[in-house]
């Protein structure tokens, strides 16, 4: 075909089903994984700069003043349930395991992941409240 | 108080490449489907509204179009089951656009061509008699069989959107019809060319092809078949069983 749409055009839901909404959004949340991977890889990057320089940064970000980024690990782990639970079924597809079912499949895997999330997300907060 | 005339809003794209969208008023009763709506505009309001059709009854599948954003036949989608009175036509997407709602369609067929869809002999065909079938060997396939090449599955594929070399949906459709049918000999010709990149790898299962289709073909269950074939073929190759 001659004519390309541009990848914009996948988030553009009006009037589609549940299965573009997983594809475009398995998309999305893999490129926010990526992007997190590299944060990942430059603040273990510091490990360069010795220990303390290293202990410093993430006592930073972990206790303050920069502790907003639990905002971004909340994110992160919604993303991660997100796309490893489609992933799953994806890969269920892959060896023709509930092709007719599919988006029950999609709801059920996503009901369960959130359901997961809310669970790590309460122990998470209850490590940060009681330590 | 209920209007008595449905507002068309039609996307133009004129020889020199102007997009425009043009409006006409055209009177609830005098029309039925969304095609016998364009007709009215160009029977008694402008001539130069291109549009293509030919059947009228959702055989021939020229009348692919955008209808309130979603891909449909115009011949058989009726407007006062579009719920709304504003009735807004594009052509397909992810196709080029001869002009107005006519897009240009060979790339579709190239596509389709390339899946081998007719049937493969290993023998030199000459039969005393022809080629039998069982119902049931048919109703393998018949699902498969229903496409009228109407290109409404690669409008609504957000992968042909963005890779236009996919084989897409209806070509992996046909593929199966074939593979499936009794009286072939040529899956392994057809898997060679839909295994890979271009082919079943490329689709991701969005399955907005099969919420498309106007026949009930359903191309992504389809692909995901032709996958588990593609995978039994690989594996005879390695273990030479081909
Ligand atoms: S598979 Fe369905 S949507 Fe695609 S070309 Fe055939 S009839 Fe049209
Ligand atoms: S005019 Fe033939 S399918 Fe619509």
């Amino acid at each position: 075909m001659a004519s390309k749409a541009g990848v914009l055009e996948w988030f553009k839901f009006r009037g589609k089903g549940i299965g573009y909404f997983g594809y475009a959004f398995q998309r999305l949340s893999g490129v926010v994984i990526v992007f997190y991977l590299y944060l990942h890889y430059i603040v273990l990057s510091n490990l360069l700069r010795g220990p303390v320089t290293y202990n410093d940064i993430v006592g930073s970000i972990t206790y303050g003043p920069y502790d907003i980024f639990v905002a971004f690990d909340v994110l992160l782990a919604l993303v991660i349930f997100y796309h490893g639970a489609n992933g799953i079924r994806l890969a269920l597809n892959e060896m023709g395991i509930g092709l007719k079912h599919n988006k029950l499949f999609f709801y059920l895997f996503e009901v369960v992941s959130m359901a997961l999330l809310v669970v790590f997300l309460y122990y998470a907060w209850r490590f940060i409240a009681v330590g | 108080m209920t209007r008595t005339e449905y507002e068309f809003n039609v996307k133009r794209k004129d020889d020199g490449g102007k997009v425009s969208y043009s409006r006409y008023m055209v009177p609830k009763d005098r029309i039925s489907t969304v095609l016998e709506g364009l007709i009215y505009i160009t029977e008694n309001l402008d001539q130069t509204l291109s549009v293509r059709y030919s059947c009228r009854m959702e055989i021939c599948g020229s009348c692919g179009m955008e209808i309130n954003g979603k891909p449909r036949m115009a011949c058989s989608t009726i407007a006062s089951k579009l719920g709304t009175d504003k009735i807004r036509v594009e052509p397909l997407k992810h196709y080029d656009v001869v002009k107005d709602l006519v897009v240009d369609i060979d790339p579709f067929f190239e596509k389709y061509r390339e899946g081998l869809p007719y049937i493969i002999r290993s023998d030199d065909g000459n039969y005393a008699s022809e080629l039998k079938q069982t119902p049931e060997e048919f109703k393998e396939y018949e699902k498969y069989s229903m496409c009228i090449k109407c290109g409404l599955c690669l409008d609504a594929c957000p992968i042909v959107g963005t890779d236009p070399d996919y084989i897409g949906p209806a070509a992996m459709a046909g593929v199966l019809r074939y593979n499936l049918d009794s009286r072939d000999q040529g899956s392994r010709y057809r898997l060679e060319i839909i295994n890979g990149e271009e082919g079943t790898s490329r689709c991701h299962f969005v399955g907005e092809c099969s919420e498309a289709c106007p026949k009930g073909v359903d191309p992504s269950f389809a692909i995901q078949l032709l996958r588990s074939q593609g995978l039994k073929h690989e594996l005879a190759k390695i273990f030479r069983r081909e």
